[in-house]
């Protein structure tokens, strides 16, 4: 453990040690940045072969994104790269952490829709509103205690929404043998249309009752919404509370026996979880209690959605944001630090893709580019021989190493 | 002729030179063995001559001429042929589906399944290799696979055969039929290469050996002049004693009971069928039994993977019939399994993170929920010290480490585990000599410690130099119970067969 001091002590400020950590691969590092390069090299290209400057594309791109200090709108920028960011970090370690336990959970997408529209209803539910309202009157210029807790209320429950969601998955699994991934991407659409065609369709349960075609559900008292920390910017708490649940969830893998089990399992899950099993590892319960955290991880971005973007669930929602988390997962490594780098470079690029319409060229241009970076992800083996290639070429070249000296 | 010759090869690993500067040849229509300890470097110089690896240095060649083979490709069309240790046959399919599969006989488009049966069977029937052309491979007795295997290697044309530790997964009598198959090959000019670590069946078999110890070759020598302690020397350095020495213990009280035991197996039929038998405290009590009798049931069943269907179990006095695995190991059971990488160990995780798993709730490893992972390296680097495993970082990961280190660790965790009863399931199974004899040497410490030690083998040596009583398993009924001093190998395997199944072992 020699890494460098300072970074281990300011670290350390934080609660962050390598204890836990197997000795560090630098691969493991250079194969997500070597794919981003590459995904956006090969990105250049697509935008010159559509006779389109791919220079003056990504200065639009990145110039916007904010994540380069200066300029008029920066501020929003960068308000806007972490607000986005906050999600896709959230939905990226609920994907992260069942990819550790051996578990594809493509269900983060049900599962933030179902934390947003349960964070909805206790935000505009009249007998939690009303107290709240009471109480922020009542505490005068302490208001925002009030705030804390209507909010605090709200994103448990979302969280415990999601989870609840995700476990159910979880328990066919477990007690039935339904295959993970079919069960949660089944879960995926049912939340979607029971909360789209039912709740807050035009008319519904959640939706007031209306005079014109609005859809779209109530929306949420004001003590419900997050609080806002860069005026005059939108941005508010969520960036804060997702680190705060990357460090829970970094703290749960490599600090506590649940992690400890729960990487056991994943590393044998393809082989039938013997081991851990052998060993007295009580499996079924620790899937169920993984697939619950991930599920309220997923479900905590759905509650950013709703408290800090949108106030309602709103009738023009599209999906994609537990998707998306695949991919954060995928880039970030499965690791909660990787994740949250992950989530804000395609925090920077959904930020900055609206810009590059200037160049005449779509807005969901950023799609290819997370696109090609996942799809060299999962290339990693072929980046990784090559990777070490250049290591070893490299090496070779500075010093013949012994052994084939001896050889020759 | 030559058949094939190596000239200078070398492999660089990282941090490991695998293979050093080797050089050998072999004759056509001789059956050449090459010995060494896991690690020696023999798996590594196979996957170079067919074509898996490329070597760092040195020259191959095949028929008197030089060869450069970089890919298995290469290889096929140069006549080579290689039997792996783990089959790779496509279970559903049936014999012929996989004997011709990548070469399909074809009529247009469409796969002539008719012919390819026709193929099979002359082929088989001119090699003498009999196997049921139709029979689905899954169905199949692992010894009948391996004949799949060769007659796939044949059909492709192949006149140099390597053989990759192919007795590994083979019972006793499979073996023999193996040998029978390879003097045929031998007879009808092929060439076999044999990589073995098992001395018995290389003296038995081969013409030639080579010997490997940590990559580099030690030297090759004729059957006709050596025997197996000179093999063992140079394989390790050092003489070995496969004596294994006779501990005295005064027999302390019932560990395990099972009586009536009735197991099923995964696919709903029963394969112990009915088993009574006790673990005294310091005794050895070896089960001995051609493999596929029951004996993985009962294992799973005494180590809580699968509920007998009736009768009793009972660990310490208590009934253990419907209990967890954590249950079990709660009340004093340890598990070596021969399954190293499937069962023992967690492969991606480190030396540290696998000693102490089974015990890592709870002090002083861990407090509430938190894990203290200084305190797992400090008792993993006592282990490696204690257990002498190598390469001695506990930061390296279990897979990283050979098949006898990879036993010692399971060993280190399973006996600082708080037991009293120790089911060791194989556990000398593809280790070299020098760790085989670690394991018989700490099993020999556990029975004077007085616990209670039931061993599973399939090694009959094993079985007679170890156990106190001696069970015979058969179709999942103990059909023998004797001593060693009272008993052969020979009287043992026809019992283990079920000749004289009615007449008991005189005891």
């Amino acid at each position: 453990m020699s890494e460098s001091n300072f970074t281990t002590k300011f670290l350390k400020i934080f609660g962050i040690d390598n204890r836990g950590h197997n000795r560090r691969d630098p691969l493991n590092v250079w194969v997500p940045l070597v794919s981003i390069v590459l995904a956006l090299i090969v990105s250049m290209i697509v935008i010159a072969a559509s006779g389109r400057n791919p220079f003056r594309a990504y200065a639009l791109l990145f110039g916007d994104s904010g994540l380069i200090p200066g300029g008029a709108a920066w501020r929003r920028e960068f308000a806007e790269l972490l607000i986005k960011s906050a999600m896709y970090i959230a939905t990226g370690l609920s994907v992260a952490l069942a990819f550790k336990g051996g578990l594809f959970n493509i269900g983060a997408e049900g599962q933030f829709w179902v934390g947003a529209i349960v964070a909805t209803f206790f935000g505009y539910w009249a007998p939690v509103a009303h107290t709240f309202g009471a109480m922020y009157a009542a505490l005068g210029s302490f208001g925002w205690i009030a705030q804390l807790l209507h909010g605090a209320i709200c994103i448990i429950m979302g969280m415990l929404a999601g989870g609840a969601w995700a476990a159910v998955a979880g328990f066919l699994y477990v007690k039935r043998g339904v295959n993970i991934v079919i069960g949660t991407i089944m879960l995926n659409w049912i939340a979607w249309f029971l909360i789209t065609s039912w709740l807050v369709t035009f008319n519904g349960p959640m939706t007031p009752a209306s005079q014109t075609f609005t859809f779209g559900s109530f929306y949420v008292a004001d003590t419900a919404k997050l609080l806002r920390i860069m005026m005059p910017t939108r941005l508010n708490t969520s960036i804060l509370l997702v680190l705060l649940a990357a460090y829970a969830t970094w703290f749960l893998l490599y600090k506590t026996t649940i992690g400890y089990e729960i990487r056991a399992i994943g590393y044998t899950a393809n082989i039938g979880m013997e081991t851990p099993r052998a060993q007295g590892i009580n499996i079924s319960r620790r899937i169920m209690q993984l697939m619950t955290i991930s599920g309220a991880l997923a479900g905590l971005g759905g509650c950013f959605f709703i408290l800090g973007m949108q106030y309602q669930f709103p009738g023009t929602a599209i999906m994609g944001y537990g998707w998306t988390g695949i991919g954060v997962a995928l880039i970030g490594q499965s690791e909660p630090l990787g994740v949250v780098l992950a989530g804000l470079f395609i925090g920077a690029l959904r930020t900055g893709a609206t810009s590059m319409q200037v160049a005449n060229i779509p807005k969901t241009f950023s799609n290819i580019i997370e696109g090609l970076a996942v799809g060299f992800i999962a290339l990693q083996v072929a980046v990784r021989y090559y990777l070490v290639k250049i290591i070893q070429h490299r090496r070779a070249r500075r010093a013949p190493p012994a052994g084939q000296e001896a050889a020759v | 002729m030559k058949a094939l010759e190596v000239r200078s090869i070398s492999k660089m690993f990282p941090g490991n030179l695998a293979n050093d500067n080797i050089s050998f040849s072999v004759e056509k229509g001789e059956i050449f063995a090459i010995v060494g300890e896991n690690g020696a470097g023999k798996s590594t110089l196979m996957n170079i001559i067919y074509g898996i690896y490329t070597p760092s240095g040195g020259d191959l060649l095949v028929n008197e001429k030089e060869v450069k083979i970089r890919s298995v490709e290469d290889a096929i069309k140069l006549r080579m042929g290689m039997v792996h240790q783990e089959f790779m046959l496509i279970p559903r399919f049936t014999v012929t589906q996989n004997i011709v599969i990548g070469d399909e006989p074809h009529k247009g488009i469409f796969f002539d399944y008719g012919r390819a049966v026709r193929e099979v069977r002359e082929l088989s029937e001119r090699v003498s290799l009999v196997v049921d052309a139709t029979a689905v491979a899954g169905d199949l007795p692992v010894g009948v696979q391996q004949r799949i295997e060769i007659l796939k290697v044949l059909r492709r044309g192949a006149e140099i055969l390597i053989f990759d530790e192919p007795t590994a997964v083979l019972t006793p009598e499979e073996t023999v039929d193996l040998f029978v198959t390879m003097r045929k090959l031998q007879a009808e000019g092929k060439t076999i290469l044999f990589i073995s670590h098992k001395l018995k069946e290389v003296m038995e078999i081969a013409d030639r050996i080579a010997v490997l110890r940590r990559g580099k070759l030690q030297g090759i020598v004729n059957k006709k002049d050596t025997n197996e302690e000179e093999l063992a020397r140079m394989m390790v350095g050092r003489n070995v004693v496969l004596e294994i020495p006779k501990v005295d213990v005064e027999v302390g009280a019932v560990a395990f009971a099972c009586h009536d035991l009735h197991v099923r197996n995964k696919r709903g039929y029963e394969t112990v069928k009915g088993m009574s038998f006790d673990v005294r405290g310091g005794e050895i009590v070896g089960i001995a039994g051609v493999q596929g009798n029951g004996q993985d049931e009962l294992v799973n069943a005494m180590i809580g993977f699968s509920h007998p269907v009736s009768g009793s179990m009972e660990l310490n006095g208590k009934n253990m019939r419907l209990v967890t695995t954590a249950q079990l190991r709660k009340e004093g059971m340890s598990y070596i399994t021969e399954d190293r990488a499937r069962r023992g160990l967690v492969m991606p995780y480190t030396v540290r993170e696998n000693a102490v798993m089974g015990q890592h709730l709870g002090r002083p490893f861990s407090k509430g929920i938190r894990m203290d992972y200084d305190k797992l390296a400090e008792f993993a680097e006592g282990k490696v010290r204690e257990y002498d495993i190598r390469p001695g970082d506990v930061y390296d990961t279990a897979g990283s480490l050979s098949g006898g280190n990879q036993q010692k660790l399971i060993l280190a965790r399973e006996l600082s585990l708080p037991h009293n009863f120790l089911i060791a399931s194989q556990p000398t199974r593809g280790l070299d000599v020098g760790a085989t004899e670690f394991v018989y040497h700490k099993l020999l410490e556990e029975k004077k410690a007085g616990k209670a030690i039931l061993l599973i083998s399939l090694e009959l040596s094993e079985i007679l130099g170890l156990s106190d009583r001696i069970l015979v398993m058969f179709e999942g009924h103990i059909v023998g119970e004797t001593t060693p001093d009272k008993t052969t190998e020979e009287a043992l395997g026809l019992l283990m067969l079920g000749v004289g199944i009615d007449k008991k072992v005189q005891s």
